[in-house]
């Protein structure tokens, strides 16, 4: 049976996209543990279902300031993927690969941006490139984008795309740590529902 | 410490006195204030999207011709008049470049456009606003005094 929501989805289905985030995760993870030459892992995925105000208490204070780098996804799946990124953890990226330390988050130097859009890159492109050879789905990734701003606006692009059918949005998400240390960061992906649909009938399940 | 009645996403909420109404971080959404200064009555309205479209969706404060239009009915039921209402708007920034926004473009400048056009439409003007750009704004509305501020990172607190 077609799914029409997010909150039609069984058990089944649920465990089937926690699969596909423990992959994806798994691939970002090994993929950000080489360009931050560090012991890099990731926790179990979630997927949680969540209207609009619950997923960002879910996300904590909506004034935060965060880094996001920004993925469409196209093709026979479409959806966003985002990676946040509290100020703690651009601040471990930037030293690590650039030896700075407490840099002004609202006023980065280019090198900063590029390499914290580049690590966004990387980790999403190895997200999905899992996700893809997994499931055997085509998917077209756009140009990675990087805003530094509040967690709350930031939301505001892949809910304003999914409230035009829905008033939950689901996400599939993740944690990273470093070396053992465990800093704020989100992996983020949104589906839309038809893409939920290609999944499960590309993995035989319907 | 002034009461802070907080606004959610496609929501809306009224008060009249004293109090202050917050909406946070909006992004591509627009924060819509009302306020009737002779009755102390003040209104905030978060809506996400431009307009309702054909579709049954039951979450009227979601979208900015349903929203506006229940906002204005309620205000009416609790003594405000039309003539009297001051609307300001603040938000509709474009946090990133979306192509498949579903024909949307910009979601952002789309709603503030949108949002005026309604309010135009209803007879009631734009006293101020601070919309578009690239980043959030979180919107307050002191309706003990009819002061609208909008705050954002980095950027001064500024009146509306």
């Amino acid at each position: 049976m077609a799914i029409k929501s997010y909150e039609e989805m069984n058990e089944l289905e649920m465990d089937i996209l926690k699969e596909i985030g423990s992959i994806g995760g798994g691939n970002a993870a090994t993929a950000m543990s080489s360009m931050l030459n560090a012991k890099v892992n990731m926790s179990l995925p979630k997927v949680v279902i969540l209207g609009f105000n619950e997923a960002l208490d879910y996300l904590g204070d909506p004034e935060e300031l965060v880094a996001a780098i920004f993925v469409e996804m196209s093709g026979e799946l479409s959806g966003i993927m985002l990676l946040i990124l509290t100020k703690e953890f651009s601040d471990e990226v930037l030293f690590r690969m650039l030896g700075k330390v407490d840099s002004d988050f609202l006023e980065l130097e280019e090198i900063d941006s590029s390499v914290l859009m580049e690590t966004g890159n990387i980790v999403i492109s190895s997200y999905i490139t899992a996700m893809a050879s997994l499931t055997n789905v085509n998917v077209e990734l756009s140009v990675p984008q990087l805003a530094i701003n509040m967690v709350g606006g930031i939301m505001s692009a892949p809910m304003s795309l999914m409230g035009q059918h829905s008033d939950r949005i689901m996400m599939i998400t993740g944690q990273f740590t470093i070396d053992g240390k465990a800093l704020d960061s989100e992996m983020l992906l949104l589906p839309d529902v038809e893409s939920l649909n290609v999944l499960m009938k590309k993995l035989g399940v319907e | 410490m002034e009461k802070k009645i907080s606004v959610g996403i496609a929501d809306m909420k009224i008060t009249r006195q004293e109090g202050i109404l917050i909406t946070y971080a909006l992004g591509s959404c627009i924060g819509i204030s009302f306020y009737d200064p002779m009755i102390k009555l003040g209104a905030l309205l978060h809506i996400m999207l431009p307009e309702k479209g054909r579709g049954n969706d039951s979450n009227i404060y979601k979208f900015a011709d349903s929203g506006i239009h229940e906002t204005l009915r309620k205000l009416s039921a609790y003594g405000a008049t039309k003539r009297r209402l001051v609307c300001k708007i603040a938000g509709g920034a474009k946090m990133f470049e979306m192509k498949g926004a579903g024909g949307l473009g910009n979601i952002g400048e789309r709603n503030a456009q949108n949002v005026k056009r309604i309010l135009m439409a209803e007879g009631l003007h734009v006293a101020s606003e601070d919309t578009g750009a690239n980043y959030a704004r979180t919107m307050l509305l002191d309706v003990s005094t009819g002061k609208v501020s909008v705050r954002s990172a980095g950027r001064p607190e500024r009146f509306l």
